[in-house]
């Protein structure tokens, strides 16, 4: 598999499917994911292992790595995927050149090798080029410029990874990082109580020996006899919690442990002692000023031969380093549930093909972002066969601006849905994003098109206006129906406006990142866009691609740019084509669209309403055929020519026998207002063909 | 957009009247045939339906007409339509034979004063 990401020319602005920000947003997900599982097991060589399978799979690479120096400086593999067996080896490059993990140690920054075969900082691993490996990237392990190892991934493509590729992997590594410094400043403290409990052991021969050793150390200490009472408390304690020897000895010292840990505290004390074995617990104790802080704290038994002499024990402030911990707990679990949540509104989203529009959008983030942005787009049929298109901005990135995006595309569907006019639905938007989120904005344009007649009606929260593209005529903004960004106040009312634009013209929305720039005023972006989209020409994908060359002019985009275009297909004279979902509520539009299409074709009243009523007919039988089926749909083509009018309804289910006074009804109808009627059940459903004259006062 | 009828309903000579207005379709038939049913009178002698207003009936308006003739039958009571000479439903109406079950009247008043 290849790693599917783009050149990055500098020439022309990078396109970014909607493919490509979900694979963000599951990277987002996967550096979530490992936080979580960094925090909840320290072992840092399992989590090297699982840091190389997750950016394989992430990145779709065939070689990932993670390396650290060993005592002696040399570097050793801890971790792989895909590595050559003779890997150790190879990686040893020629004296006096580094290899690509030195280099990235020294640098302690990222590295990027487009191509390796022509690369001159370093000397890439012989092993990896024999396999292969065309472009690679390593990024420092650790935190603060004191690298501990290094991740690296090779791809067999030239030029294979993005910024977002960079991005991603410097995640990894920071948290498997903080996972591996963690491990060392358990493995430092624990070092060094074991120093201190093996010279206490041996000085408690002498007693004022081991107290003047004890009240010297660096950490607390403290001895228990056989039966768990404390006998002993060094200054190091009692300066800390700002008691006296008196009051910490027995077990009153379990008064100053915070009440919610007492219970764990001195379950796993007990169980300890009896069992005549070590002891360690992290706990929070209240410091003198009356803070509870967290210490952990150990002792070990100490024995004559078999004879238990009592305890020794040794605990260290940690609360800065615990208190680190948790944040980083709370935030990657946030994280992950906001990572989640994305990919749940994003995975399922695709621009709707709808009939009888053609729609195109394009999304591009803007440079060196790594988060994702707020922008969003989307297109709806409505049950009247008008087509919703909306485009809106979400002020500010991130995972937050992300997740309200989310939320307003879901709410934009239902709403839309619901309500009759643009106005409304943006007002129901507006007091959702106050309840939701209270500081946050958006701005949006919602256009109502209804693609046989050209009519729209639309309305902006703050938005950039849509443009309307005529063929062969100058384009115009749509200026009109202009209100408060979404988010601004509560009460905020919101305006809308009718217009009309003629067969053929295309409508262009998009967000400011299109348009804005600090160094030019908005009155020349817009005409600039205006200008650009009237000479943009073919098919509707190749007039996107135009418009953002033209506008952007091959420069990335500062803030994140969403272009949606939609053009209403030209009618086909004398005939008309449907496709409407199996089910009920369709059938006011399939009468909305017939009389429409019967009055152009210059049908009666009377011709007009009784061939809606027989077509209805035969689209109510589809519509039970589908009982129960999701997602069904029906077809419906229909012509006027030679003044007759001939249909064919056609549906994927099987004909029913007339029942009496139900459907037989509808057959009889159709009989009655048509010449001709023919049911033709075939394999994969049933079409009802009709035919009757028209254009005068009678027939049959 | 939404299939809508709007119904109301008035009493005088004797007479219960029910106005339909818009549309009827299978996704509104059965409210209207409850509309329609509630207007049946315990003392009128006929029920009056005016069509005047009703832009489109599909088969399971016409079901709803010959339910309500049959219920009204079984009380010994009419069913009169009220639907203008002009209305493409009257030939509708005419083509399924419902006038056999319900007179049919171009105007309002002519079905109030029918006997």
């Amino acid at each position: 598999m290849t790693p599917s990401l783009r050149p990055s020319s500098a020439a022309e602005p990078e396109r970014r499917s909607d493919d490509e920000l979900r694979r963000r947003v599951a990277q987002q997900a996967a550096v979530a994911e490992f936080g979580r599982e960094a925090m909840a097991n320290a072992d840092s060589l399992a989590l090297a292992g699982r840091a190389v399978e997750l950016v394989a799979d992430e990145l779709g690479v065939p070689f990932a790595i993670v390396l650290s120096p060993q005592d002696d400086g040399e570097l050793a593999v801890r971790a792989h995927v895909g590595m050559p067996a003779d890997f150790d080896r190879l990686e040893a490059v020629p004296e006096g050149h580094g290899s690509q993990s030195r280099y990235t140690l020294e640098l302690a920054e990222s590295v990027v090798s487009r191509d390796l075969e022509d690369e001159h900082r370093f000397t890439p691993s012989p092993g990896l080029l024999a396999h292969g490996a065309r472009s690679s990237v390593t990024v420092p392990v650790g935190v603060f410029g004191r690298p501990l190892g290094v991740l690296g991934v090779a791809s067999r493509r030239a030029d294979a990874f993005s910024d977002d590729d960079v991005n991603f992997l410097q995640g990894l590594a920071n948290t498997l990082g903080a996972a591996v410094e963690r491990e060392r400043a358990e493995d430092e403290i624990r070092a060094e109580h074991a120093r201190l409990e093996a010279a206490l052991r041996q000085a408690s021969e002498g007693e004022a020996r081991f107290r003047e050793m004890a009240d010297a150390a660096p950490v607390f200490i403290w001895t228990a006899d056989t039966d768990g009472m404390v006998d002993f408390i060094n200054r190091g304690w009692l300066d800390y919690t700002g008691r006296t020897m008196e009051e910490e000895l027995g077990n009153s010292w379990e008064v100053g442990v915070h009440p919610d840990d007492q219970e764990g505290v001195r379950t796993s004390w007990w169980r300890a002692l009896r069992r005549r074995v070590p002891w360690e617990r992290e706990y929070r104790l209240r410091r003198h000023d009356g803070e509870y802080r967290w210490i952990v704290d150990r002792g070990v038994p100490r024995f004559d031969g078999p004879q238990l002499l009592g305890y020794v024990g040794t605990a260290t402030d940690i609360h800065e380093r615990k208190q680190m911990e948790q944040k980083l707990s709370e935030a990657y679990e946030r994280d992950h549930q906001v990572a989640e949540t994305l990919q749940r509104s994003l995975l399922p989203e695709r621009l709707p093909r709808i009939d009888g529009v053609e729609l195109e959008a394009r999304y591009l983030p803007a440079s060196r972002s790594a988060a994702i942005g707020g922008d969003w787009y989307d297109a709806i049929e409505l049950d009247d066969g008008r087509v919703a298109v909306v485009v809106g901005d979400v002020v500010g990135h991130g995972l937050r601006a992300a997740v309200v995006m989310g939320q307003m595309r879901t709410a934009f569907r239902a709403y839309a849905m619901l309500e009759d006019s643009p106005a409304e639905t943006l007002g129901r938007l507006n007091r959702l994003l106050m309840k939701e989120s209270g500081e946050l904005m958006a701005t949006a344009l919602f256009l109502l098109l209804d693609r046989d007649t050209g009519e729209l009606c639309y309305s902006s929260a703050g938005h950039p206006p849509a443009l309307v593209v005529r063929r062969g005529g100058e384009p115009r903004y749509l200026e009109g129906g202009r209100s408060v960004p979404l988010g601004t106040s509560e009460g905020s009312t919101f305006r809308q406006e009718a217009d009309i634009v003629e067969a053929g013209s295309t409508l262009l929305l998009y967000t400011d990142g299109l348009v804005e720039r600090r160094d030019t005023p908005l009155e020349d972006r817009l005409a600039q866009l205006s200008t650009v989209a009237a000479i943009a020409d073919g098919e509707l994908g190749d007039v996107c691609d135009q418009i953002l060359g033209g506008v952007l002019g091959g420069n990335r985009p500062s803030d994140d740019v969403a272009l949606l275009a939609i053009r209403p297909a030209p009618p086909a004279a004398g005939s008309i084509s449907l496709r409407l979902p199996a089910d009920p509520a369709a059938l006011a539009q399939l009468r909305r669209r017939m009389s429409r299409f019967l009055q152009s074709a210059g049908a009666s009243r009377d011709e007009e309403f009784e061939i809606t009523l027989a077509v209805s007919e035969a689209a109510m039988n589809a519509i039970e055929h589908a009982y129960g089926t999701a997602e069904a749909e029906f077809e419906l083509k229909a012509r006027v020519a030679g003044g007759e009018f001939t249909a064919e309804v056609r549906d994927h289910g099987r004909w029913r026998a007339p029942r009496e006074g139900d459907r037989g009804r509808g057959l009889t109808i159709m009989h009655d207002l048509m010449q001709d009627v023919a049911v033709s059940p075939e394999p994969n459903g049933t079409t009802v063909r009709m035919r009757r004259r028209v254009g005068g006062e009678g027939f049959a | 957009m939404r299939t809508v009828a709007d119904i109301s309903v008035a009493h005088h000579d004797g007479m219960a009247v029910a106005t339909v207005a818009g549309e009827v379709d299978m996704t509104n038939a059965a409210m209207v045939s409850r509309e329609l049913t509630k207007a049946i009178s315990r003392h009128a002698h006929a029920l009056v339906v005016d069509l005047t207003n009703a832009r489109y009936l599909d088969s399971a308006a016409i079901e709803v007409l010959f339910d309500l003739s049959r219920r009204l039958v079984r009380r010994r009571q009419q069913l009169r339509l009220v639907v203008p000479r002009r209305s493409p439903l009257r030939r509708l109406l005419t083509l399924i034979d419902l006038g056999s079950v319900a007179a049919l009247h171009d105007t309002l008043d002519g079905a109030c004063a029918a006997f």
